[in-house]
């Protein structure tokens, strides 16, 4: 796919509204610049004794005329260009966020949430300063000296005299470009020694009762005062430029007067100028201050945003890695039986694989156990079964079709999942539940909460199901979490359902109400349990112990038991030192 | 608004916002502290106004000049170039001092305000970690971290943006003015006529640019709040095949903010117009009326040039003063928040033995008694005995958590405690290390009230692991000396050796002096479990508590940090609470809590024997239930 070009496909729309907002800078500049004009032309009416009461009147409406007929034309220049910046936002956010619903699990793992977020709003925001301030400060600018310079011909002001009081205001863009970049640099030091010290108050008063313990609250005083002296040191560093700078710009507009004074004047004393023409030389002097400062800004505004449009068009030229096929089907896997044959994966091409060889079978309607420690592979198992990932050709089925050749959103409606995490989303108790299908009675959602075993905790809170999680909302404790989000998966009654180590932080107790209640209710339905427990699987069809991802051992409990290996050290340590755990206690 | 600030106003709005105490700010007083930490830069503040007296002078003398140069050199037909070279020369130096004193001003004012807020910040720090647990408990880490972060931040601001414009600004009007009457009076009460309407509309305006501004920034933070929870929780999203619905959503949120910002450019621009043509009436007035006094000859146009200029520059102050506004009215919140934070004292103190030496005629009995024991006490010598002699405690009156609780515990004896949540096990942990104050009772250490031990000794002699081991960041040597130079290297090592987590740090990359980030990210929670028990040797508790982790660690993992259990126990007094009973099986003596008190105890045998709450718990982790 060719890379994306996401400004130049927004200016082919917006075109238009750029050509408004120009002609309306022109015009309104164009008005402007009459002003020292009528000003000049009024000294010399003055001077020459030509002047009356009623062309004085005529002279101050028209100085009003030109002053309203200026701030309205900019104004409504200035509105189109920034209404047009702010669509440009809107747009590309929309743009990206439907881009992120289609990247999978690779791209997440190489950018994480703070990078992603960091593209979504500065760069965004940075691409919309250039295009729309930057555009608009540099039509202005532009437009305001040609106009006055023309003007200033226009007037016979000599050429060689308008040279000569502006050049020095061109100089104006110049240090900014140069300084501006300085300015920046010190004053991200000054962010980040802020950010320093906040996070150092912040680990500090998280590990408060840590500081408090080891009584070392004085190394810790000394600790937290030098990132206070860090940020003073790059505080005054910025200032010492900055102020540099803000005292510079107003100077070269000084010299520029200067000029203007000492050589304006003299030609006016030996009368090669008017009077008039002098006074509305030193106007527009004053006049092009402000918009040259800004060109200076903009510069450096748009240096800074062409990265930011990079990276923001190399994100979205990024392809999903999980992609259906063209001739991908819908298939009901109600029956569907999973069959894994001689599975092996790699995350990276040419790395260690993850999965060595992995032969399974799951029949439609059996439940399926697979134990092992952190890092044997179980989870990379699990996101090939949902297709977060992709597995190699063939190597996975559900009934006789390669899970690549089925649509995701077959896959995906008919599987129901239960990650680890117990991730809940910033909404009621009930959407987050409903999550398949917000249109779901309460009623639904009251069953699945019950089965789940939170039903009589959400029914203690003040607003039930209705009560909003997270945000200025309510935090759940670890164990109402998971079994919330296992109510989540319950919900959707799937033919296949994969639980992800979903209940490691409840209980001993509830765990074997769950766990029972999944019994009841996936009989006769296909359902894949990953745990590190014992506890979680032993009631399982058939176990499956990965290790360095290789099936090290299958069988059901009681066999597994009967063997030496893995299964039988992690029963005992999970259930050492007693004599009493048979392991036959299971009902 | 800049986004990297956005999405902090939206990381702190989750943080403390709702916990922030909503006080009316006592302005008077919070301003007079500040006035406290500013005295000391009397002549620092004096310096600065002086400073920006010359600095603002050449801009508003150019108008001025111009006049002179207009009215005596070159309307008057005199051709006096020397004059006009004068007054030249005389502008050119103003500006050049301008430029000096500009640039002086800025630092000054800078450095003053950096020591002032770089002061109150170490000051308000130090005062935080002095607090008593209690206070921790009711303040959200998330405003401790606003008050010291952010409220000092609006000081600063109050200082470097704020105390400027006042100064520039508030001067540069005032000499507007004062130039405008010594220029024309009555010309110059025209034009005052202005200032009541300017500041009308501009404040107007200011409260109507805050409600939209406030409404966008609402929306953005609600916008980037749940893109960042979708990215977090995008698989789900995709597992669940909801992009669609999701998209639907973010884009009703994008929407709105769009809509809020349309809002937002049609005030500003609006506000913006109304000023300039505000500006260009008061010129055509001022031509207007100026016009027929130097038609009159009551006015020279010298005058009327300057006039102008100078009305032109009378609205640039007012609005950037304006501007202001709202930096002044945080900086006032801030400053009253951090005020209220420094006037609560901690409830936990050391009692103040030195004033007791003075007055020792005074002491009766008891004091003698304590004075000995006290005399007696030094770290080295604690043998590691501890006496609850019926404890009760609560943390809100009439809710008690401990009751009546009597416990006594041997040097070195091995004692586990277990029971179900709220049943008062961490309490009475807290108790110990005297985060909390008992009701009644007294609690001793080798036969001291530990209200009687300075708290830093206290501290010293029981070590506390938590259930969550806590990093900070910084290399994992710094990590397990808690930064504490004192404490050589070889000392590290060799506790981390003695608990077996040595291994596993020479396995990363750069060993000790591996940086840990984000509270220990990067190693696993056994592994943090581990560093957290080389902390205890290396500091040599005499009294150990341990609060087992209950979390998701690996069987192998366990096993380790058993061992590591084991050894840290040994020749210490050692309590654990314990979340799995396979932990404390082995402990001496076990005690059962229920609702604030001991329901039973004894060893692992008799406890099951017993047949009570300890056989209950132990039937349910073995999954020996009937059902």
């Amino acid at each position: 796919m060719k890379p994306k070009r996401i400004l130049a496909d927004f200016f082919r729309k917006t075109w238009p509204l750029y050509l408004f907002s120009l002609i309306f800078h022109f015009v309104s500049n164009l008005i402007n610049v009459f002003f020292p004009k009528v000003l000049g032309q009024f000294t010399d009416k003055l001077q020459g004794n030509g002047l009356t009461s009623n062309l004085i009147v005529d002279y101050s409406l028209m100085l009003l005329l030109i002053g309203i007929g200026h701030v309205l034309f900019n104004g409504i220049a200035l509105y189109l260009v920034m209404y047009v910046g702010r669509k440009f936002e809107y747009l590309v956010r929309q743009g990206l966020f439907k881009h992120f619903t289609e990247m999978g699990e690779r791209f997440y793992s190489k950018n994480g949430v703070g990078k992603l977020l960091s593209y979504f709003m500065n760069d965004v925001t940075a691409v919309r300063e250039s295009i729309s301030m930057g555009f608009n400060a540099t039509a202005n600018a532009t437009m305001l000296l040609i106009a006055s310079i023309v003007m200033m011909i226009l007037s016979d002001i000599p050429y060689y005299l308008i040279v000569a009081s502006v050049l020095p205001l061109l100089l104006i863009p110049i240090i900014v470009v140069y300084l501006g970049p300085i300015i920046r640099r010190r004053s991200m030091a000054v962010q980040e020694a802020l950010g320093t010290m906040t996070e150092t108050a912040e680990e500090q008063f998280g590990g408060i009762r840590v500081t408090k313990k080891f009584a070392v609250e004085s190394i810790m005083n000394e600790r937290f005062g030098k990132t206070v002296d860090q940020i003073k040191h790059y505080q005054l560093r910025l200032v010492r430029v900055s102020s540099f700078f803000q005292a510079l710009i107003p100077f070269l507009g000084a010299i520029a007067l200067v000029v203007a004074l000492a050589f304006g004047g003299y030609l006016t004393i030996t009368k090669q100028i008017s009077l008039g023409n002098f006074v509305a030389l030193t106007l527009y002097i004053r006049m092009l201050m402000n918009p040259l400062q800004q060109i200076g800004n903009v510069i450096n505004t748009i240096q800074r945003s062409r990265a930011s449009l990079e990276r923001l068009n190399g994100l979205l030229s990024q392809q999903p890695d999980i992609a259906e096929l063209e001739n991908a089907k819908e298939m009901d896997l109600t029956e569907a039986s999973i069959a894994i044959q001689g599975l092996t994966f790699a995350y990276e091409q040419g790395s260690n694989p993850v999965l060595k060889d992995i032969d399974l079978n799951v029949k439609a309607g059996t439940t399926l156990g697979i134990i092992g420690r952190t890092g044997s592979g179980k989870s990379t198992l699990m996101k090939l079964l949902l297709r977060m990932l992709d597995p190699p050709p063939g190597a996975i089925r559900y009934g006789q079709t390669d899970v690549r050749e089925l649509t995701l959103s077959s896959l995906r409606s008919q599987l129901a999942y239960v990650p680890q995490d117990g991730f809940l989303f910033s909404t009621t108790i009930k959407e987050n539940i409903a999550f398949s299908n917000r249109d779901l009675p309460l009623e639904a959602v009251e069953t699945a909460a019950r089965h789940a075993q939170i039903y009589d905790n959400i029914a203690d809170l003040p607003n039930r199901f209705d009560t909003r999680l997270g945000e200025r909302g309510l935090t759940l404790s670890g164990g109402q979490r998971q079994r919330t989000s296992l109510a989540r998966g319950m919900i959707k009654d799937a033919e296949i359902m994969i639980l992800d180590d979903s209940v490691s932080a409840v209980d001993a107790v509830t765990e074997k109400d769950i766990i029972e209640a999944i019994q009841r209710q996936r009989h006769g339905k296909t359902t894949i349990i990953i745990a590190h427990r014992i506890s979680a699987i032993k009631h399982a069809d058939e176990i499956v112990v990965l290790d360095g991802g290789v099936i090290v051992q299958r069988g059901t409990h009681a066999e597994l038991l009967a063997q030496q290996g893995l299964y039988a050290t992690l029963h005992a340590i999970q259930e050492e030192g007693s004599q009493h755990a048979t392991g036959t206690s299971y009902s | 608004m800049r986004p990297a600030q956005a999405i902090h106003n939206w990381q702190s709005d989750q943080k403390g916002g709702p916990k922030l105490p909503e006080q009316k700010p006592e302005y008077v007083s919070a301003f007079r502290t500040l006035f406290g930490y500013a005295k000391p830069h009397l002549w620092g503040f004096i310096a600065v106004i002086c400073c920006t007296l010359i600095a603002i002078l050449s801009d508003l003398l150019q108008p001025f000049l111009m006049k002179i140069a207009i009215d005596d050199n070159l309307m008057s037909g005199k051709n006096d170039y020397k004059g006009l070279l004068t007054i030249c020369a005389v502008y050119l130096g103003l500006s050049l001092s301008s430029l000096l004193f500009t640039y002086l001003q800025g630092n000054i004012l800078q450095s003053i305000g950096q020591s002032i807020v770089s002061r109150i910040r170490k000051q308000l720090f130090g005062h935080i970690l002095k607090q008593s647990m209690r206070y921790f408990d009711r303040m959200s880490s998330g405003s401790l971290i606003i008050h010291v972060s952010s409220d000092t931040e609006a000081l600063n601001q109050f200082f470097s943006q704020v105390l400027l414009s006042l100064f520039r600004d508030g001067l540069t009007l005032v000499f507007i003015i004062v130039m405008m009457f010594h220029l024309d009076t009555k010309l110059a009460l025209y034009c005052l006529i202005l200032l009541p309407i300017i500041w009308a509309i501009a404040i107007a305006f200011r409260s109507f640019i805050r409600t939209t501004y406030q409404l966008a920034r609402t929306r953005l933070s609600r916008m980037v709040a749940f893109v960042a929870e979708n990215l977090s929780g995008m698989n789900l999203v995709q597992v669940f095949h909801q992009q669609k619905e999701q998209e639907k959503q973010f884009n009703e949120r994008n929407s709105q903010y769009f809509q809020a910002n349309l809002r937002e450019i049609r005030t500003n621009v609006v506000f913006g117009r109304t000023f300039d043509i505000l500006s260009n009436l008061s010129i055509a007035l001022v031509t207007w009326i100026g016009g027929n006094a130097v038609l009159g000859h009551q006015l020279e146009f010298g005058v009327l040039y300057a006039f102008i200029t100078y009305i032109r520059q009378f609205f640039q102050p007012i609005n950037t003063i304006t501007q202001q506004w709202n930096t002044l009215q945080s900086a006032t919140v801030a400053i009253s928040r951090i005020w209220s934070v420094f006037a609560n004292k901690p409830d936990v103190t050391d009692r103040e033995l030195a004033h007791v030496d003075l007055r020792k005629e005074e002491q009766d009995e008891d004091e003698n008694e304590r004075q000995a024991s006290l005399s007696n006490f030094s770290l080295e010598q604690v043998k590691g005995r501890i006496d609850f002699n019926r404890i009760s405690f609560s943390y809100e009156e009439g809710i008690p958590i401990i009751r009546d609780l009597d416990l006594h515990i041997n040097s070195g004896e091995l004692i586990g405690v277990v029971g179900t949540t709220g049943a008062g096990k961490s309490s009475l942990i807290s108790l110990l290390c005297r985060f909390y104050d008992v009701k009644e009772g007294s609690i001793l250490i080798d036969e001291t009230d530990v209200r009687d031990i300075p708290q830093a000794t206290l501290h010293r002699l029981v070590g506390l692991v938590q259930q969550e081991p806590y990093l900070y960041s910084g290399s994992i040597i710094d990590n397990i000396r808690m930064f504490d130079q004192s404490i050589s290297r070889e000392e590290v090592i060799k506790a981390c050796k003695f608990v077996g987590a040595d291994t596993i740090i020479n396995k990363l990359k750069e060993g000790y002096d591996t940086r840990l980030s984000e509270r220990g990210s990067g190693l696993s929670a056994g592994e943090r479990q581990l560093i957290s028990f080389a902390r205890i040797i290396v500091f040599k508790p005499k009294v150990l508590i341990l609060d087992e982790a209950s979390a998701n660690l690996d069987s192998h993992t366990e096993q380790l940090i058993q061992h590591a259990l084991q050894i840290v126990s040994q020749n210490r007094t050692t309590i654990v609470i314990a979340h799995r009973l396979s932990t404390i099986m082995q402990a001496d003596r076990i005690i059962v809590m229920s609702h604030g008190e001991i329901v039973e105890q004894g060893n692992h045998q008799e406890l099951l024997e017993h047949d009570g709450h300890y056989k209950e718990l132990y039937d349910h982790s073995q999954g020996n239930v009937a059902v």
